[in-house]
């Protein structure tokens, strides 16, 4: 079985099929995916800018990512939905697009991202700082919006005829 | 209209500049939008529970300024890759009519009342924003 058939047998199944074909539900699902980066970007961005130290020094940065990370998960859970039901819905054409490859792998890095800082920064009960924090958070804001651009170059490739 | 001919703009003739604007434009309202989705969480009770939704409006209003300046910045450059397609765009016009209102009610009622309800509205209007950036390009 190849990848173009497994590919295609998941964009053929009823809930893709009419995801793509539902000149509502498509937008509808393509927003709250948005919505939802906007919603999970802020919260990123203000762990990443308070783990660089130059918003709210006045409060640990550990308290920042514990009373975020609920909201968070929530966010990401909600954006990563979205993102399957739209991929799967035209997977015939998502699989062979190298910017929704580069996507994937991005995403795959962020998980290895959060394991390699989970002890010294995002589980670390004493105050986060110094070299560790600084550079979680400036790889994460790269990943991130590296992950935001080729989820919007995604449209752009023009597979060889 | 001035003699201004579109097929000139950068945008149109570089392949890289209209997908770099786009992407600036999303990273740049994930930023401005979810700082200003923190403060409405916050007054919903949710979020960064340990400081007033005036504290965080403090804290995070030079980021929000910065962001919906580069947001709109970037919108800007986008127009001017085809001002008439977009001016006759229907979601278009209600996107910028949502904008003005978004950020008039951001400026005025937003940073000095706390309530659910102006949470709530504040939410309802930046979504709408995105809902119709996206329906832009199904019209």
């Amino acid at each position: 079985m190849s990848i173009a058939s497994i590919s295609h047998a998941i964009q053929s199944t009823g809930l893709a099929t009419y995801v793509r074909e539902s000149e509502l539900l498509y937008p509808m699902i393509m927003t709250t995916h948005l919505a939802c980066i906007a919603l999970f970007g802020g919260l990123i961005a203000v762990t990443d800018l308070r783990l660089l130290g130059v918003i709210m020094t006045n409060t640990p940065a550990q308290d920042v990512i514990a009373r975020l990370r609920p909201l968070k998960w929530a966010g990401f859970v909600i954006m990563i939905t979205c993102g399957i039901l739209l991929a799967t819905s035209k997977l015939d054409e998502y699989y062979p697009n190298p910017y929704f490859q580069i996507k994937l792998s991005l995403l795959a890095l962020v998980g290895v991202h959060a394991w390699v800082f989970r002890k010294s920064v995002y589980r670390r009960s004493a105050p986060a700082s110094g070299t560790p924090a600084k550079l979680a958070a400036a790889l994460s804001l790269l990943l991130w919006t590296g992950i935001l651009s080729m989820g919007r170059w995604i449209a752009y490739y023009e597979p060889p005829k | 209209m001035l003699a201004y001919d579109p097929a000139t703009n950068p945008l149109n003739t570089n392949e890289w500049a209209f997908p770099l604007c786009e992407c600036v434009h999303i990273a740049a309202f994930a930023f401005s939008i979810g700082m200003i989705g923190l403060v409405d969480l916050r007054m919903l009770g949710l979020g960064l529970t340990n400081r007033s939704a005036a504290q965080l409006m403090r804290d995070t209003e030079i980021w929000i300024l910065l962001g919906l300046i580069a947001v709109i910045t970037s919108g800007l450059a986008i127009f001017t890759s085809d001002p008439v397609h977009y001016l006759h765009n229907g979601a278009f016009q209600f996107k910028m009519l949502a904008l003005v209102v978004a950020i008039l009610f951001h400026y005025t009622i937003h940073r000095r009342v706390n309530g659910a309800a102006v949470a709530i509205v504040s939410i309802a209007l930046w979504c709408s924003l995105v809902l119709a950036g996206v329906f832009i390009g199904f019209l």
